[in-house]
């Protein structure tokens, strides 16, 4: 099959299923599978990588030379979901999954996301919310890749639209968890040259030790010359709307700031919903973490 | 489409779309894989696909198409008699998963790193999309362990249980695994309001409402449905329309609220309590109570305590306690498959705790004789107490049954069964404790209000009445009442809310007298069972090198917290084992399901031993009605129950001689000095003698991102003789896995406007997984049980009821913050720590 059949074919897109299959929104479906371009890292002269929409989370975790070149993405694909979901699940239906709000996914409710005109989530359990206020949907964005690719700068290769930045794949917009419309496909991600000396970390905070959303998490890449900070890129997710780049973070770290200072400048962004006041703390403690582990952390990349 | 399944080329006729678990199940007949969870999270669907395991649930059949499959069924690995020997389960239903998951993780560790142990969390790491909530972790752990280092390789070890090889294998066939012929799905349809009068139903085939017609919580059945398969059923039931007449719900515990039952109707409220409920008045509207039969002197408790109160006496320890409601979640749902003969005779194959009283109560349900009732329970994946007796599955796929005249098979699903199959209310404590000059006891009084939605039943307060001697107490328990599902009895039913107040508040007065906690428990404890188990952990090193509470400053604090635990001793008298010799082989059987305590080895075990038999020659047939009368596996009553019955009866085979066609039935026999319950009721009768239970936790506090790891908990259990020491010490580490998630994680949330249950998945309701499962030491005391007959009484509840309370000691231990809300989520811990 060829991109154009399966984007004029009428469907709802289907890679690995693991989100599809569980919110079973009602077929039919199109598999991506059939699709050669979809498939496969190619390596360009440049030494970057495109790495295409069906590679699996567990081989972005496991491909040798993947680790050696985007480490934060091949840890944060290591630390996501459960080891069959990894082996199932793939790039590009990581980046356009669907929200987990309890509301959202149950049949007892209707809100902005499904077709509603209210968030009936925002006068119930908040717990596990937004921090950043970002508009009416309080519901984190689910992916932790995209996360991570957004402090890589990658961009996304879309059949129906072009080449655009990770970042510009989302919004605000309550009705909707990505900015794709109906076929078009994401074909996909294309990553910067590796950042020599770049060390990483991700990290989650959960209550139980695997296996579980993650109320904030965070991924960090740092270079460090001469015992000071020379390149930085702090990402954070479970917080808003939208996976967030930290420049403000970024900008201290330069600047020489503490880790714990620099970590601290996150919290300027919170407006916390009724029972989310404790993801202040959760973020920027979850951001120290992860820078801390970063400079103390091996060299990874080439 | 062409799939290799087992290594023979099959070719299956499905929808491309249908999820793979039931191109296999359903299509294929292979019911090994487990759909119970269906979001991803739980791993008893896992199969390998091309040598890789996948869930099952969320994989399209397009997917398999080409591939080969390999199922439970066709895996033959040495790490399933690795979790046969190293008893890596108790009920089984989650056993296949991880069998096939570890199948992988072994094959790919001794390709990559030789015969030699994996670490605790790299067997976590790989288990981690794998959940038990019998909490079998220590022995799953060991199994993998021993797998790794090639020590299963050939037969060597003896299975654990005697049905090991059945659950290791996939063979063992649970209720949600039976398909007759012709058999129809069956779908409830439930209320979509808290509160209503219904005015009609359209669509529905069998009515489930009650005589008044009204719902009281969202998720209330109201009629069921039946189609050839579950899509069509839930299509039809999805067409099923319900006018209400909408009435004012109670959601939360403020005054004024609508009551959730006017008072003509209020002797319709269901219990939290095992079989039975308190009598009593109504203090307005929707509050019950006060009940207080397990006061003693309580006028000089209160006049104690407000006198100390008013002189701002330091020995008063005073506080407020809540605990969050928790959800039974046995892996294998609630089922029943329901077949009318051509007799007028009811065929059940129902997943159930309590064979005996299902067929009681079927028959007098449906207007029978017990044995017009033909009841099948052969495996049966968990209940925790929310299976005991008919439930509306049941109810539902009867009527269905009946009315269109086919068998039907009703299975809940996993949103219903973390809506509408019982829970452990929510409790909220208010607690106050005095202490004298020499730090004994002088008052305690403890104000227990419990939330368990529609139902009735608080007694956690009373529970206190058997904790630290006779001092002068005052114990109220009030019930106050929502319109939210209701509470059932779970695993020590009232006892854990009332020790994680009580256990802790003792912890402060121990704190505050800077005597250690457990000397004090020894000096305030009459139990001389317990006696020895003080002497027990004030030995453990780590108990002896336990830091000072509130020393550390690091980001990471470790603590080290006691509670102890009191349960009664019950047993059904009425308990009868059946021998009979069929040839070579002595047949067991008795009316008892193996729940996954493990009834068959017991059983098995005795009538080996008594006859000197060899394992082939004693064959042990239970989960089935016809049989000698055997007990509900509830109340911890099963062990305590058939084990002497079972003696009993070997005994009487061996004066008979093992000639063929010989038939005897043991009995169990009383104990010397009687029980403490004149007559039985409903089979059940209180022993003498209370279980006791000393609880050691230790846990890691990551204080800046509030995570509390348990690290290591000892459990000390004085229950006498115990029967089969590897079943028994997996119960306690189950008991123990469960009580964590009660500390720290399991919390069911209902959305505060319409009382609709949030947590209807195993995402969203979080229990254990293998990572969070400390390492586990269980000590029994054996001594002290010499009066009853068999000299052991049962582990079920008194291994988790403290369990709770020691965490929070240990929080406390580490961080010098108490914890007064249950679960000890990050949020509260950060938020108390930075106070
Ligand atoms: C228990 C569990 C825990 C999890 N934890 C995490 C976590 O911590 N962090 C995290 O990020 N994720 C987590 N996930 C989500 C998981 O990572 C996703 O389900 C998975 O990555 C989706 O990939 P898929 O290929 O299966 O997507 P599918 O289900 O096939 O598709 C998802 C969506 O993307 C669309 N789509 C897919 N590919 C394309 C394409 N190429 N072009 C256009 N549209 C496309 C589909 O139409 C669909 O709407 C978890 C999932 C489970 C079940
Ligand atoms: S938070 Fe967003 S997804 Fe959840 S109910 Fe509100 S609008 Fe819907
Ligand atoms: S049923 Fe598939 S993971 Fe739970
Ligand atoms: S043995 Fe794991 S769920 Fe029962």
């Amino acid at each position: 099959m060829t991109l154009h059949d399966v984007a004029t074919a009428a469907g709802v897109f289907r890679a690995g299923g693991t989100d599809l299959m569980s919110r079973a929104p009602g077929g039919p479906y199109v598999d991506l599978h059939g699709v050669p371009e979809l498939g496969g890292i190619t390596w360009r002269p440049d030494g970057s990588a495109v790495i295409g929409a069906l590679t699996t989370v567990a081989d972005l975790a496991r491909d040798v030379r993947l680790r050696a070149a985007y480490p934060a993405l091949a840890l944060t694909a290591a630390g996501l979901a459960t080891p069959q979901i990894r082996e199932a699940g793939t790039l590009g239906g990581n980046l356009l999954q669907r929200n987990r709000c309890a509301y959202y996914r149950s049949p007892a409710f209707s809100c902005h996301q499904d077709g509603g005109d209210s968030c009936p989530a925002r006068d119930g359990l908040t717990l596990y919310a937004t921090v950043v206020d970002s508009g009416p949907c309080v519901a984190p964005h689910p992916s932790s890749l995209a996360m991570t690719l957004l402090g890589y700068d990658a961009t996304a290769e879309v059949y129906g639209r072009g080449e655009l930045e990770v970042a510009g794949l989302y919004d605000d917009d309550p009705t909707r968890d990505h900015r794709l419309a109906r076929g078009e496909i994401l074909v996909s991600v294309r990553m910067p040259p590796p950042t020599p000396g770049e060390r990483a970390a991700y990290h989650r905070a959960i209550a139980r030790s695997e296996a579980e959303w993650p109320l904030v998490e965070a991924a960090a890449r740092l270079v460090v010359a001469d015992d000071a900070i020379v390149f930085a890129a702090v990402t954070v997710g479970g917080v808003a709307r939208t996976p967030l780049r930290l420049p403000e973070v970024e900008s201290a770290l330069l600047a020489g700031e503490s880790l714990a200072e620099a970590a601290g400048r996150a919290e300027a962004r919170c407006a916390p919903q009724a029972q989310t006041g404790y993801k202040v703390a959760l973020l920027t403690g979850t951001i120290l973490h992860v820078l801390e582990a970063a400079v103390e952390g091996e060299k990874v990349a080439a | 489409m062409k799939i290799t399944v087992n290594g023979v080329p099959t070719m299956v006729d499905t929808d491309r779309d249908d999820a793979a678990v039931d191109v296999l199940r359903d299509g294929l007949g292979l019911t090994g894989a487990k759909a119970a969870c269906r979001t991803g999270v739980c791993g008893a669907c896992t199969v390998l696909v091309d040598g890789a395991p996948r869930a099952s649930c969320l994989t399209p059949a397009a997917a398999l198409e080409g591939r080969e499959v390999t199922t439970v069924e066709g895996l033959e690995h040495p790490v399933q008699r690795a979790f046969a020997v190293h008893d890596g389960m108790q009920c089984g239903y989650c056993t296949p998963g991880f069998v096939v998951e570890a199948a992988a993780f072994v094959d790919r560790w001794r390709a990559e790193h030789g015969d030699v142990t994996p670490s605790r969390a790299e067997i976590a790491g790989a288990m981690a999309g794998h959940l038990c909530r019998c909490g079998a972790y220590e022995g799953i752990h060991a199994a993998i362990a021993a797998a790794c280092r090639g020590e299963h390789d050939g037969e060597a070890g003896e299975p654990a249980r005697v049905e090991a090889m059945q659950k290791v294998t996939g063979r063992a066939v649970y209720t949600t695994d039976i398909r007759l012929d012709g058999q129809l799905e069956g779908v409830i349809v439930r209320s979509s309001v808290a509160h209503g009068r219904v005015r009609s139903v359209r669509g529905g085939a069998v009515d489930l409402l009650p005589p008044d017609r009204t719902v009281r919580y969202v998720g209330q059945p109201i009629a069921a449905v039946a189609a050839a398969s579950r899509g069509e059923a839930l299509a039809a039931a999805a067409a099923v329309e319900i006018d209400y007449e909408v009435l004012p719900a109670a959601l939360d515990d403020g005054s004024g609220t609508p009551p959730v039952w006017d008072a003509a109707d209020r002797k319709h409220a269901p219990t939290s309590m095992e079989g039975f409920a308190f009598p009593g008045g109504w203090d307005g509207t929707n509050v019950r109570g006060p009940f207080g039969p397990g006061s003693w002197r309580s006028r000089t408790a209160v006049n104690r305590i407000n006198a100390a109160s008013g002189q701002g006496d330091p020995r008063l320890v005073t506080g407020t306690y809540t605990t969050a409601v928790q959800v039974h979640t046995a892996m294998e749902p609630h089922a029943c498959v329901a077949a009318w003969d051509e007799r007028g005779e009811l065929h059940l194959n129902v997943s159930t705790q309590a064979i005996s009283m299902v067929v009681e109560q079927a028959a007098k349900r449906w207007k029978l004789r017990e044995d017009q009732v033909h009841v099948v329970a052969e495996h049966v994946g968990g209940g925790f107490g929310s299976k005991a007796g008919v439930t509306v599955e049941t109810i539902a796929a009867v009527e269905l049954a009946r009315k269109l005249g086919k068998p039907v098979r009703v299975v809940l699903s996993r949103a219903e069964e973390l809506t509408d199959t019982g829970n452990r209310p929510g409790t909220t404590t208010r607690l106050a404790l005095l202490t004298d000059d020499k730090g004994d006891l002088t008052a305690l009084s403890m104000d227990v209000h419990g939330r368990g939605g529609v139902a009735i039943g608080t007694s956690s307060a009373l529970m206190a009445r058997l904790m630290y001697g006779t001092a002068p107490r005052r114990l109220r328990d009030f019930d106050v009442l929502t319109n939210e599902p209701p509470g059932t009895p779970f695993r020590g039913p009232a006892a854990p809310p009332m020790l994680w107040a009580l256990e802790q508040a003792v912890d402060e007065v121990a704190h505050r007298r800077d005597e250690d906690p457990v000397e004090l428990r020894r000096r305030w404890d009459g139990n001389p069972k317990r006696h020895a188990l003080y002497d027990w952990a004030a030995a453990l090193p780590a108990w002896r090198d336990r830091p000072a509470t509130g020393s550390q400053t690091g980001r990471f604090r470790r603590g080290i917290g006691v509670a102890i635990g009191n349960w009664p001793y019950q047993l059904d008298p009425g308990t009868q084992v059946e021998l009979v010799v069929e040839g070579e082989v002595v047949v067991a059987r008795t009316e008892v399901q193996d729940i996954g305590t493990g009834a068959r080895s017991v059983i098995a075990d005795i009538v080996r031993a008594e006859l000197g038999l060899p394992a082939d020659r004693v064959r042990v047939e239970i989960g089935r009605s016809g049989a000698v009368h055997g007990p509900a596996s509830v109340g911890s009553r099963t062990t305590a129950s058939i084990g002497p019955a079972a003696r009993d009866a070997a005994r009487r085979l061996r004066e008979h001689g093992l000639k063929d066609g010989t038939r005897v039935v043991g009995k169990r026999r009383g104990d010397r000095r009687g029980y403490v319950t004149p007559i039985a009721m409903a089979g059940l009768a209180i022993g003498r003698g209370f279980a006791g239970s000393v609880h050691i936790t230790e846990v890691e506090v990551d204080t800046r991102l509030g995570r509390i790891r348990p690290l290591r908990v000892w459990g000390g259990l004085a229950v006498g003789h115990i029967y089969n020491d590897r079943l028994a010490r997996n119960q306690c580490e189950g008991g123990i896995v469960q009580g964590i998630g009660y500390a720290l994680y399991e919390e069911r949330h209902v959305d505060p406007s319409t009382g609709t249950v949030l947590t209807t998945n195993l995402e969203d309701y979080r229990i254990p997984g293998i990572g969070d499962s400390p390492e586990i030491t269980i000590h029994f005391h054996q001594d002290g049980w010499d009066h009853v007959n068999g000299g052991g009484v049962g582990v079920g509840e008194i291994s988790t009821v403290g369990v709770a309370a020691s965490v929070g000691n240990a929080v406390f231990n580490a961080t010098g913050w108490r914890a007064h809300d249950l679960p000890i989520r990050p949020d509260r811990l950060l938020r108390g720590i930075s106070r």
